[in-house]
């Protein structure tokens, strides 16, 4: 019972931090219609810049990860506008391969920059745990835990109070009306695309404080930020913060019973069988 | 479907000539090697992928369960892949249909979604299972030797009419199922699933028959590839780039839907490969498949036609 408690507080905090990697991807996709393979690349992405600003500016990754929002911003910014924006209205294969082939030239590139090692970050409170009972509580994941909350908390009100959020949920719902009502949609989705990557590289930036980079640190997340976001349902900050958490305590329980290298099979399976049961899409009411 | 059998005797006999005239040792009936291997894994791909525009991101899981199935039928109870092959073409078959029957319900970027996390899937349960598999290490094929029983050689030269029969049954199954009634409904089902439905075709049915051949296809070449290449493990087999979208692109390149597609696609992509990796492979491990990614973009970008046989097969219907 104990381990089963202390699995389900462990799953709960890691998946906190799951959910803003997988609320971007949710933006992404249900402001632009997109679904954007190489969003898990944003955030290794955005795990290599906090790696950067803790190595040559002492910055913990956790600040640090502010670094990684702007990085992630900027290049997805711009692969929007130079090259999604040229597939919007395009074919599903042609989305599908030009989102492909971006991953594998983020991936690739990292790669040739950065070479294949394993990187990470060393902080005064890594090995730390609180004590509470019988349980513990790790310290770098509450604190990860709590730096989600409160992005989250923040995307929330830029979303519904600001000129920007609305502008972004109106496009979302019919860009061609909101055009009418003077928004200018392009640059609502490169914006919208450059908050999606964004969000997901200061995810990457969060999750360094606890784990390592390497190129392909963004492919073991494919799957599972897709997970969330159908677990969740689509566009909202709260369903993707549900589904996260969700998916955390899914991966933390399945190591009670499952050796640790099939941690990621039960999700795989539990995907596919979402899709199946939900073959319309990532939400069932939006066709978008 | 008789230009079609032309084209096909036409590279396999070019193939041939290659083999029986060079060196079998040497470089060149190497490559000519990994272009019939790259050449038939497009074609299988192209089963699905341009015939019912079902874009899959998951071959690696058959090309994988092909190679695996044999290698481990050899090395615990000493069965030639000539056998092996069959086992394993039966086994992805019937992987591929049981895969199929939830996904292939899906459109567009879910089918995509759910095959990619299929093979993702194979991948981990290959590397956590090393009693079945021999895990992250991989396993080797065991060198009895030159021997045609066995299906291993010292050199690349008696490789060429194995890879050439290959080549030429899955060149010949596509064109057979591209003419025959299947190709016609698998292309009625691409063009309007609806349509399709409403004139009586059954079309989960009609695109479960496609991706089960696909699959059973698949794994033969996976068999092929580890008799050539002698090595396995998860990361070679089960690979997402070097395996799924290298397929996708291979075909991709030539033109998605018809026959030559995946031939000149190969020829062009392992030429491309062999030049990459003869320059500069020992200073910049990520530099072909870069290359890859940014010409995957380009044609996405600037020769759209390329990714769908529709539009193009309509046009020509049409003038």
């Amino acid at each position: 019972m104990t381990a089963f408690l202390q699995a389900l507080i462990d799953g709960t905090l890691v998946g906190g931090v799951y959910g803003i990697i997988a609320v971007g991807l949710s933006l992404v996709f249900g402001v632009l219609g997109i679904v954007n393979f190489a969003q898990a690349e944003f955030m290794m992405l955005g795990m290599y810049a906090a790696w950067f600003a803790w190595r040559y500016l002492g910055l913990d990754p956790l600040i640090g990860a502010a670094i990684s929002f702007a990085v992630g911003f900027g290049i997805g910014a711009l692969a929007q506008r130079f090259l999604i924006q040229r597939v919007m209205n395009a074919p599903h294969v042609s989305q599908i391969f030009l989102t492909v082939g971006l991953l594998i030239v983020l991936e690739n590139a990292a790669l040739l920059l950065f070479g294949a090692d394993f990187r990470t970050v060393q902080t005064p409170y890594q090995t730390q745990s609180l004590q509470m009972g019988p349980f513990f509580i790790s310290v770098p994941y509450l604190a990860a835990f709590c730096n989600a909350l409160v992005v989250s908390v923040a995307l929330w009100l830029v979303m519904a109070r600001t000129w920007i959020g609305r502008a972004i949920r109106a496009t979302a719902q019919n860009a061609m009306a909101a055009e009418i009502f003077g928004v200018d949609a392009k640059r609502v989705y490169m914006i919208a695309f450059g908050l999606g990557t964004g969000l997901t590289a200061f995810g990457g930036g969060i999750i360094l404080s606890y784990s390592s980079v390497s190129p392909t640190s963004g492919a073991q997340y494919v799957v599972l930020m897709f997970t969330v976001v159908v677990l969740g349902g689509l566009g909202s900050v709260l369903g993707a913060l549900i589904g996260g958490i969700a998916v955390g305590i899914i991966q933390s329980l399945s190591t009670l019973v499952m050796p640790i290298q099939v941690q990621n099979l039960a999700l795989f399976v539990i995907f596919i069988a979402l899709l199946t049961f939900r073959p319309q899409g990532l939400l069932g009411g939006a066709s978008r | 479907m008789i230009r079609s059998l032309l084209v096909i005797s036409i590279f396999a006999a070019a193939a041939l000539v290659a083999g029986a005239v060079l060196d079998p040792r040497g470089y060149i009936v190497r490559v000519v090697c990994l272009m019939l291997l790259a050449a038939s894994l497009g074609q299988c791909w192209n089963i699905v992928g341009g015939l019912a525009n079902q874009i899959s991101l998951g071959h690696a899981a058959f090309f994988g369960i092909g190679a695996y199935t044999t290698t481990i039928l050899q090395i615990r109870y000493g069965i030639s892949p000539w056998i092996g092959l069959f086992l394993g073409a039966a086994i992805a078959g019937l992987v591929g249909f049981l895969i199929s029957i939830p996904t292939m319900r899906l459109k567009g970027s879910y089918f995509a979604l759910a095959t990619l996390a299929f093979g993702e899937a194979c991948r981990i349960f290959a590397t956590a299972a090393a009693g079945l598999t021999g895990g992250p290490q991989g396993i080797s094929v065991p060198f009895v030797g030159n021997s045609w029983a066995m299906m291993q050689f010292r050199g690349a030269g008696p490789y060429v009419p194995i890879l050439v029969g290959l080549f030429i049954l899955i060149s010949v199954i596509f064109v057979v199922l591209s003419n025959g009634k299947l190709g016609y409904l698998l292309r009625a089902t691409r063009e309007s699933e609806d349509a399709a439905e409403v004139a009586g075709v059954n079309t989960l049915g009609v695109k479960l028959a496609g991706s089960t051949i696909s699959a059973a296809l698949t794994a033969v070449v996976g068999t092929m590839f580890v008799q050539f290449n002698f090595f396995i493990d998860p990361d070679i087999v089960f690979n997402p780039t070097s395996v799924s979208i290298r397929a996708a692109l291979i075909t991709i390149v030539g033109g998605v839907g018809i026959l030559t597609g995946p031939i000149f696609g190969a020829i062009a992509i392992v030429t491309m490969e062999e030049v990459l990796s003869a320059y500069l492979s020992n200073q910049a491990a990520g530099v072909a498949p870069l290359i890859f990614g940014g010409l995957l973009i380009a044609i996405v970008l600037w020769k759209p036609a390329g990714l769908s046989a529709i539009s193009f097969s309509r046009k020509r219907a049409l003038s």
